[in-house]
């Protein structure tokens, strides 16, 4: 899951990132409003972080702008205006939450899980394809009711993949997404990932989840 | 009470007493003008009647008619004749008098033995009330007879009392319409001030986008409710500065806030090397030293508000702070690899408060330097103008753009540009570096160009 931080307060955008990256999103940091506007725009973001008072554009107008050009990815907006005004005229704006500083770490991260599942169609608050189950809140992964352990990155790409079950994920949209990076030689390592989390989940199962799709990448699905 | 009512109030009262002294006075004037009337118009019978006795002469069982017959104004009916004797009894007696007599009074007798007539009122017993007046007949000094003529005072009497009778009924009902008409156009007169009551409730309740109905003439009503909506408006205008203010410092204090709970929540997400614990209590002491300086120049700006800061008057050698303060800002400048350097500088001894100017010329080669790049250059001057001294601090740093000059001293305002370039600002550096300034009767001025740089101008006055 790759994330877009458009704030400008350096300190805040530095340990917000730092939280969500130990959650193993990819997150990327902006702290220009245009620029924020550009990057956001390009697509590739699972959720926007946005704050409202920035240089270049205010945060309101990049929202505006986004959901003119009907870009529909989340939008999160964390500012220290607390009014009901501020925060009324945020969410008509197009915002998806809105939360005030000072924050607590764990509420952004719940709000966070909140925003991406509704992204998904997920209803109960776990990813569940055929008896695997993932629980993002604890992070907690069962196979046919066995717990699965998993290492960071083994985790994000599995909750990468089962957000998107049953869609082809080339191997460079994998890389953005999960290791928030875009490079091509990059994929041998995505292999290396595939591999292990194939020991871990099918292996010993009748039902093998995770395809390769020849030339293109890789699926999950329940056949 | 209410006003209309008190208005009321004192408008009838004053009616009333009107009123009764009207009917008083009209009641004793028509009364003594009546009775004059008749006493007149008695004198002119008993005239008549004393020539008719003087020519004939009384002899005895002389017949009333013949002597109505000669002087016929004796034969009028409402006037009555008596002639008596000196002994005051009744020779002659008019018809319509009916053989009743009336008495001559031992009063009138006295007087008409005197020679003196005699007006007297007598009432019978009957009810009826008279007006008599006995005028002495004599010859060569002797009372030879009396002349009693009468009149009845109940037409007049009649009269008065009808008078009395329309007075008390028709003035309360002058005195109810009057109070009537005079409540009415008291409430006509006072409905603007309840409007403007009632707006000014809603007012008073916070709501201050009211604005009273200003009625088209300018009365004393209108002229109030075009002050109240003067004054009214220059409260909003107040508050929403107030707010904004209040809003920026909330802001202001918000953000270190954010940051040292994020980072500490985060540290303790789970257990870490000491190191990240050292970075976090690191970063959270900057924090704290942040909030600490908006706190203080927080303080002191509400402070000069409340007119509580004292600014001394004392001589002070401007060209020395300035060399003072250069040396001061050398070391920060080197740190920023920016040069500062002074200019020109003309002796220019100033009345005023050594540390405030001193905190004033600091605040601008601060900010000069902060808003430089690195290998720029800072310098300050003070060149003597006129009257006046001009202490100025020129940087080459990113400039303001034209259309926030205007706003860089108020407080919280920071440029996009400032923000993005040095983080630690409080945005009430230029607020208090503009109130040192006017304290000491001076000015500051600032030209920039974006790109090329500022110049920040104090200019004060010189010791005459």
């Amino acid at each position: 899951m790759r994330i877009l931080v458009i704030e400008d307060e350096a300190k805040v955008a530095s340990f917000i990132r730092r939280a969500l990256e130990e959650e193993s999103y990819a997150v990327d940091v902006c702290a220009d409003g245009a620029k924020g506007l550009e990057l956001a725009s390009a697509g590739c973001y699972d959720l926007v972080i946005l704050d409202l008072m920035l240089p270049g554009l205010p945060g309101i107008e990049v929202l505006k702008t986004l959901r003119k050009d009907q870009v529909s990815m989340p939008v999160l907006i964390l500012t220290a205006q607390s009014q009901v005004n501020q925060k009324v005229k945020g969410l008509d704006a197009g915002a998806d939450d809105y939360l005030t500083k000072p924050f607590a770490i764990e509420e952004l991260l719940a709000r966070v899980r909140v925003l991406l599942r509704r992204g998904s169609g997920e209803a109960a608050g776990v990813l569940q394809i055929d008896d695997l189950v993932l629980n993002p809140a604890t992070r907690e992964v069962t196979r046919g009711g066995r717990r699965v352990e998993l290492t960071t990155k083994e985790y994000a790409l599995l909750e990468y993949l089962m957000r998107n079950a049953g869609r082809v994920l080339t191997r460079s949209m994998i890389a953005e997404h999960v290791w928030n990076q875009d490079f091509d030689t990059f994929t041998n390592v995505i292999d290396v990932y595939v591999n292990y989390l194939r020991n871990k989940i099918d292996r010993g199962q009748d039902r093998k989840l995770i395809h390769t799709v020849r030339g293109s990448g890789y699926s999950l699905k329940a056949e | 009470m209410p006003l209309r009512v008190r208005l009321t109030l004192w408008y009838g009262t004053a009616l009333a007493l009107i009123l009764v002294v009207f009917g008083g006075a009209l009641y004793a004037v028509l009364t003594h003008g009546l009775r004059d009337q008749i006493d007149r118009s008695l004198e002119g019978a008993a005239a008549v009647a004393v020539r008719a006795v003087e020519k004939h002469g009384i002899g005895p069982f002389l017949p009333f008619e013949d002597l109505a017959a000669e002087f016929p104004e004796l034969a009028v009916l409402d006037k009555t004749f008596q002639i008596f004797s000196p002994a005051g009894k009744i020779t002659i007696q008019s018809p319509n008098l009916g053989h009743q007599d009336i008495p001559l009074s031992p009063t009138a007798l006295a007087s008409a033995l005197n020679g003196q007539a005699t007006f007297e009122s007598a009432r019978f017993q009957d009810g009826s009330t008279f007006r008599l007046l006995s005028v002495p007949i004599r010859e060569n000094g002797v009372l030879v007879n009396i002349v009693q003529v009468g009149t009845s005072l109940q037409p007049i009497e009649e009269m008065l009392h009808r008078l009395v009778l329309v007075l008390l009924v028709s003035a309360p009902i002058a005195l109810a319409a009057a109070l009537g008409g005079g409540c009415f156009l008291a409430d006509r007169a006072l409905r603007p001030v309840e409007a403007i009551i009632q707006a000014a409730q809603r007012i008073a309740a916070g709501d201050l986008t009211q604005r009273l109905a200003v009625p088209s003439t300018l009365d004393e009503i209108g002229r109030l409710a075009a002050t109240f909506n003067d004054m009214i408006a220059r409260l909003e205008a107040s508050f929403r500065q107030m707010r904004q203010f209040s809003a920026d410092a909330s802001h202001e204090l918000r953000t270190p806030l954010t940051v040292i709970k994020g980072e500490a929540e985060l540290a303790l997400r789970r257990p870490r090397p000491a190191e990240d614990y050292r970075l976090v209590l690191e970063s959270t002491l900057e924090e704290i030293d942040r909030m600490t300086r908006i706190v203080d120049e927080l303080l002191f700006l509400s402070r000069t508000d409340l007119g509580e800061v004292a600014i001394e008057s004392l001589p002070v050698r401007l060209d020395a702070l300035v060399e003072d303060v250069r040396r001061q800002m050398a070391v920060l400048g080197q740190e920023h690899g920016v040069q500062v350097t002074v200019g020109s500088v003309d002796p220019a001894p100033v009345l005023g408060d050594e540390l405030r100017l001193r905190e004033l010329l600091l605040n601008l080669v601060d900010n000069a330097v902060k808003y430089s790049r690195p290998g720029g250059k800072v310098e300050i001057a003070l060149v003597r103008e006129s009257a006046t001294a001009r202490l100025s601090v020129t940087d080459q740093g990113i400039g303001i753009a034209p259309e926030e000059l205007g706003r860089i001293f108020d407080r919280f305002y920071r440029t996009d540009a400032a923000r993005a370039h040095a983080k630690k600002g409080t945005g009430l550096g230029l607020s208090i570096c503009k109130w040192i300034a006017e304290a000491h009767h001076g000015r500051i001025e600032v030209q920039s160009t974006v790109g090329q740089g500022s110049r920040f101008t104090v200019v004060l006055p010189l010791t005459t």
